[in-house]
Order: structure tokens, then C-alpha cells, then sequence
């Protein structure tokens, strides 16, 4: 009680007046109709004419059955990144039986949006077609959606709104097309493209999923209280993973980024594709493991009181190469209580996570009183992001 | 019998939860590594040969004393663990020379052999050294076992990774990067040895903590003789 008046002294909140939030909707939004594995080059376009030479190999690895693009085959757009984020939006809206009119905040995220400037909010909310609102744009990789998550977890929990979405889009296909590597030198002399640039254009696919928090449970079904978000960042001790803007070689050099080589120069030496480092990726994967086994071990995380791990990850290959670590420390979340629609769309980059949650909520499979673990990693620089929460 | 199988139950969470904490040890030591300026060059492409003969020159100093420190780790292991002990001879016997093929690797990259043999040890390694010498003459050092999960954790996770980097940046035959090739073999096989090794001393509370602290202050030691190293 003392240290409480205290704290309050101090112009500190108490933590009294910090109010549970809920998930009280989910939405999908995944473009156009499934795309099997045997016709996806179709849709993102073959370089220089010709067919990828990694692009099975990627698909096998990443366990890919079918995706969705919001591309037709030849390239036309169907949607645009605020487009489909919004539509996540609505459905997220309807699903906790609310409207647009209801929304009072609007945190995004997305790793690439429609435009440079201004961000992925702005777009959404101007989409969305709602009145004067506050927003918040999170842009990162898979891991911004948890990003969005935490501030409009927060909005929620500190009053500052009564309804938030967190919503996350991505449209990554168009960044895939031939024109964004022919010319480059991300293509060789014979016209094969550099595997660390071809290989992303099989391990990413479109759409886009949303939330909507409130401070109190939907009345009629079910709904998930928030226990915590926690994020952690480990770009401090790596060079960029997966990125775009600057070539390999020079990925360190934040002056050699595409921005200041101006767009024309950054196209030729590559620096606009999206590419990543596999190399790097082994050792990110096991600082990933290493926040991990660290929340297990500070109790912030107990395995066996997790009922359903919905736990986002790019290729099936990976979370074979992790099991074995987890089942010899003791810190393995049997794989009956994984959940994932990664094989039917794809790796949706930052909207997985929702999509993904959607499908779950929609399956049945939560009962009241459940706890439900969300795991986003993002090899971008070495992000990981967890978030618990409870079925009520 | 009921009492038997709930000690060994005892016994696994134990084992569970150390190796879990070096897990977390390590790949906090890892990061520091990637983090240091010699590791760094190596990661970006801007390493050259003159780095690589440091590198060698570096570590050799700690991989002679390494079979030395283990010797006299066996030394001062009593009677009760006459299995670790024998354990940790042979792993002595097995890398004693090891720094030999380090000097073949500096002397077919053109190093002078008297350069590599007559280096001081940087203050990484000195103090490493120390470190090592000074725990493994306690009686019952069971705390090296985390010096150990961190020094062959670099040498089964890290060093083939590294070498086939060295080898690639600077085209030189296998002949010159030996000692970074061949530690990357038998990764599970060291895995299930040092999980054999933990079950000779665990369950015991205070061992389990000196063995995880022991592995934290040997990865800083060690992440500061790399980055003492300069590139």
C-alpha cells in the first residue's frame, strides 16, 4: 500500500489502473484463389525467361503446399497492401461484432508497404475509410506484428483507446517479379539469379491478418486475455539477415545503403531486392533458441502449462533442426500442440501470425481456460517476439 | 526401487536444466563472437590473410594449455568419479597435440613456424589460462565441465563454419585451415559424450551452479581473448 502511494507520489501509474485487454476478433484476408507449388513461378514471373533453378528445392524445404498471391500470372495487381491489410481489418471488426465506426486505434505493420512514404497506417486508415482515429505504423519483418500488437495491447491497458486493431499486410510477390533482378547484379552473366536473392521469392506469399483488442471479453463466444508481449531485439550483435537496401557486401555500411547511392545506381548493384544471408541465419536461429531457453529458464515461460503453440517459422526444415535442441533441455512444447496452416498459405512474412491465429480460433481447438503461445522470430537483424495468452 | 527411479528422474531434470542453461550461456557467448571486430571481418569479406595468421597465432597459446588444464583437472578428480577421470584423459590424450597441427596450418599459409611458437598469449588468453589452471586445481573440479561444453561447443558449432569462410576468402587449400575443419566432426557424438559426462556428477545442486558459472566467466574470458585480437 505505502509503495504504492508512493509510485503515485512519483506521477507513476499505479499499476491498479492498468486494465486486462482482450483479442475479442480475428481476421483473414488472403488474396485470389490457392496457388499450387506447380504453378507459382507463373505468378511471380521467370528471369530472364528462364525457370529458377532453386525454386523446388526452396519449395520442398519450406514445406509450401499451396499460397496466395495478389499478382494475376501476368503481374497485374488484384489488391495493394493497404488494401488487404484493411479488408483483415474489417473482418476482424466483424468477427468481435463491431464496426469501422468502432475503432479508435490503429497500430500496422508490414515489412514492405504500398508506398516509401507516408506509412502503412496511414494507407490502411485511409482504405479502411474511417473518421479521424489515431495510428501507429510498425514496419520491420515478421516480428513488426507483434510490434503493433504490444502498442495497441498498451492503448488498450492504459485507457488511452477502448477499441484497437493490430493489423499486419504484406505483398511481398511484387517485389519478386523479374523486373526487380534483371539488370542487377543479383543476375549473373548467364542469366541465373544469385540463390540468396531467388530462393526469398519461394518462401514468401500475400495477404494479410488482424486483431481486435478491448478491455473487456466479447459477450457471447470466445475471447483471449493477454497475459504479456515480449520482444527482443539482438540487432545490436548482428549485421542485417534479411534486408533490403543495400548490397551484400556493404550491408553493414548504413552509407552504402540504397539511399544514398540514389534508385537507379541501387537497382544495378542489387540493393533493392529483398535477400538474406543463410549463413547468418544458422547462427540467428540459435540466438532465437537462446531467448527461448532463456524464458523458459526465468519461468517467464512453462512449457507444459502452454496448451497451444502457434509458433511462426518460414520452412518446416527449421523447426526439425530445433526440436532437438528443445527436447534435451527440457524445454519442448510437444508438437501435438502445434498449431499452423504454414503448408495451405505460405510464410505471410508479418500477417502469418494473424492468419494464422484466425485459422486457430476458427478450428474449434481453444477451450476456456487454455493458454496459447504466440512465437514470431525475424531473421531481419535478430529479432524474436512472445506473446501469452489465455482463453477466455 | 520407487526412491531408485525417482532419483533418476531427479537426476534428468537436472541434466535438462544445466544443459539448458548452457544452452543460454552459449548463445549468448556466440553473439558476443559475431560481435567482435576479427569475427566481423571474417562475416563481411574483409578478411585477409594477416588476419587468419593472427587468428592462428592467437589461438594457439590456449589450445597447448588446453590438454594441460584437463590433465590436472583428471589429477584432482578423487576416487568416487574414477569414470569422469578417465573421461577426461582421454580427452586430453585425444587434443594434446592439437596445437601442433594449428602450426602445420600457420607454417602451409606461409607463416614462419618461430613466429607462432615464440607469440606471447594476448590478455584474453591469459587470463583464460588462469582461469582454467586455477579451477582445474580444486579438488573435484566439476565445474570445468562448463568450461568444456563452451570450448567444444566453438569447436563443433563454430570453427568448421569459420574455416570454410577462411578457405573461401582467401582460396587456400584445405592444408592451411585443418585445425578449423576438422573440429567441426562429430557434433552429436560430443553431445551425447558431455550429457554422459554431466550424469557422472549430477543431480547436485551446487555442482550444477558451479558448472553453469564457470561456463559463463570461461565464454567471456574466451569472447575477450578474440576480441583482444586485432583485425
Amino acid at each position: 500500500m505505502r509503495a504504492e502511494a508512493q509510485l503515485c507520489a512519483l506521477g507513476t501509474m499505479s499499476p491498479g489502473l492498468l486494465r486486462d485487454v482482450y483479442i475479442t476478433g480475428t481476421g483473414a484476408f488472403l488474396p485470389g484463389e490457392p496457388v499450387g507449388v506447380e504453378v507459382m513461378e507463373d505468378f511471380i514471373g521467370r528471369i530472364g525467361r528462364r525457370s529458377s533453378a532453386v525454386g523446388r528445392r526452396a519449395l520442398r524445404w519450406n514445406g509450401v503446399e499451396t499460397r496466395h498471391y495478389a499478382l494475376t500470372p501476368e503481374g497485374r495487381p488484384l489488391h495493394s497492401n493497404a488494401s488487404m491489410t484493411a479488408e483483415a481489418t474489417k473482418a476482424a471488426l466483424e468477427d468481435a461484432g463491431l464496426s469501422v465506426g468502432d475503432l479508435g486505434h490503429l497500430a500496422t505493420a508490414t515489412t514492405q508497404g504500398d508506398y516509401i512514404v507516408p506509412g502503412h497506417a496511414s494507407a490502411v486508415h485511409a482504405e479502411l475509410g474511417a473518421g479521424p482515429i489515431e495510428i501507429a505504423s510498425y514496419q520491420s519483418v515478421c516480428a513488426s506484428a507483434l510490434m503493433a500488437a504490444k502498442g495497441a495491447w498498451l492503448q488498450v491497458r492504459a485507457g488511452e483507446a477502448e477499441v484497437a486493431a493490430a493489423a499486419a499486410g504484406e505483398f511481398s510477390s511484387r517485389w519478386f517479379r523479374p523486373e526487380f533482378y534483371e539488370g542487377t547484379s543479383l543476375v549473373d552473366a548467364k542469366g541465373r539469379a544469385r540463390v540468396e536473392a531467388d530462393f526469398l521469392r519461394f518462401t514468401l506469399s500475400d495477404g494479410a491478418g488482424a486483431v481486435v483488442m478491448e478491455p473487456k471479453p466479447r459477450p457471447d463466444g470466445l475471447s483471449l486475455k493477454i497475459d504479456w508481449i515480449d520482444l527482443t531485439s539482438l540487432a545490436g550483435r548482428f549485421d542485417p539477415c534479411m534486408w533490403a537496401g543495400s548490397t551484400f557486401a556493404d550491408r553493414a555500411d548504413m552509407k552504402s545503403a540504397w539511399s544514398h547511392a540514389g534508385p537507379v545506381a541501387a537497382h544495378a548493384s542489387g540493393s533493392i531486392a529483398l535477400v538474406q544471408d543463410f549463413e547468418l541465419l544458422k547462427i540467428v536461429i540459435r540466438a532465437w533458441i537462446g531467448v527461448w531457453l532463456e524464458k523458459v529458464d526465468q519461468g517467464r515461460i512453462v512449457p507444459d502449462e502452454v496448451d497451444h503453440l502457434l509458433c511462426h517459422y518460414s520452412a518446416r526444415s527449421l523447426r526439425e533442426e530445433i526440436v532437438s535442441v528443445l527436447n534435451s533441455t527440457a524445454a519442448m512444447i510437444p508438437e501435438e500442440k502445434w498449431f499452423s496452416n504454414l503448408p495451405t498459405v505460405g510464410n505471410i512474412g508479418a500477417a502469418s501470425i494473424w492468419v494464422m491465429l484466425d485459422a486457430f480460433m476458427k478450428s474449434g481447438r481453444a477451450k476456456r481456460g487454455e493458454k496459447v503461445l504466440l512465437i514470431v522470430p525475424e531473421s531481419g537483424r535478430a529479432m524474436v517476439g512472445f506473446m501469452m495468452c489465455e482463453v477466455v | 526401487m520407487a526412491d531408485g527411479s525417482r532419483i533418476e528422474q531427479r537426476g534428468d531434470d537436472q541434466v535438462a536444466d544445466t544443459l539448458r542453461k548452457l544452452a543460454v550461456v552459449f548463445a549468448d557467448f556466440e553473439q558476443r563472437l559475431e560481435a567482435t571486430p576479427l569475427i566481423r571481418k571474417l562475416t563481411r569479406g574483409r578478411f585477409e590473410l594477416a588476419d587468419y595468421q593472427l587468428f592462428l597465432i592467437n589461438l594457439r597459446q590456449q589450445v597447448k594449455d588446453g590438454a594441460l588444464w584437463m590433465s590436472r583437472a583428471a589429477s584432482n578428480v578423487g576416487e568416487a568419479h574414477l569414470e569422469l577421470r578417465s573421461t577426461l584423459m582421454r580427452h586430453a590424450v585425444t587434443e594434446h597435440r592439437d596445437f601442433r597441427l594449428l602450426e602445420a596450418d600457420f607454417v602451409c599459409s606461409g607463416g614462419e613456424v618461430e613466429v607462432i611458437r615464440s607469440a606471447p598469449k594476448n590478455v584474453g588468453s591469459e587470463a583464460l589460462s588462469a582461469w582454467m589452471f586455477h579451477e582445474a586445481s580444486k579438488p573435484d573440479p566439476f565445474g570445468l565441465l562448463g568450461a568444456m561444453f563452451i570450448i567444444e561447443g566453438l569447436g563443433s558449432i563454430k570453427a568448421a563454419p569459420w574455416g570454410r569462410l577462411v578457405k573461401e576468402r582467401l582460396n587456400l587449400p584445405d592444408e592451411a585451415v585443418r585445425f578449423l575443419l576438422y573440429h567441426g566432426e562429430n557434433d552429436a557424438e560430443h553431445m551425447r559424450e558431455f550429457e554422459e559426462m554431466l550424469r557422472m556428477v549430477l543431480p547436485d545442486a551446487a555442482v550444477a551452479e558451479r558448472i553453469v558459472m564457470t561456463a559463463k566467466v570461461t565464454a567471456r574470458l574466451y569472447a575477450l581473448q578474440i576480441e583482444e585480437i586485432a583485425a
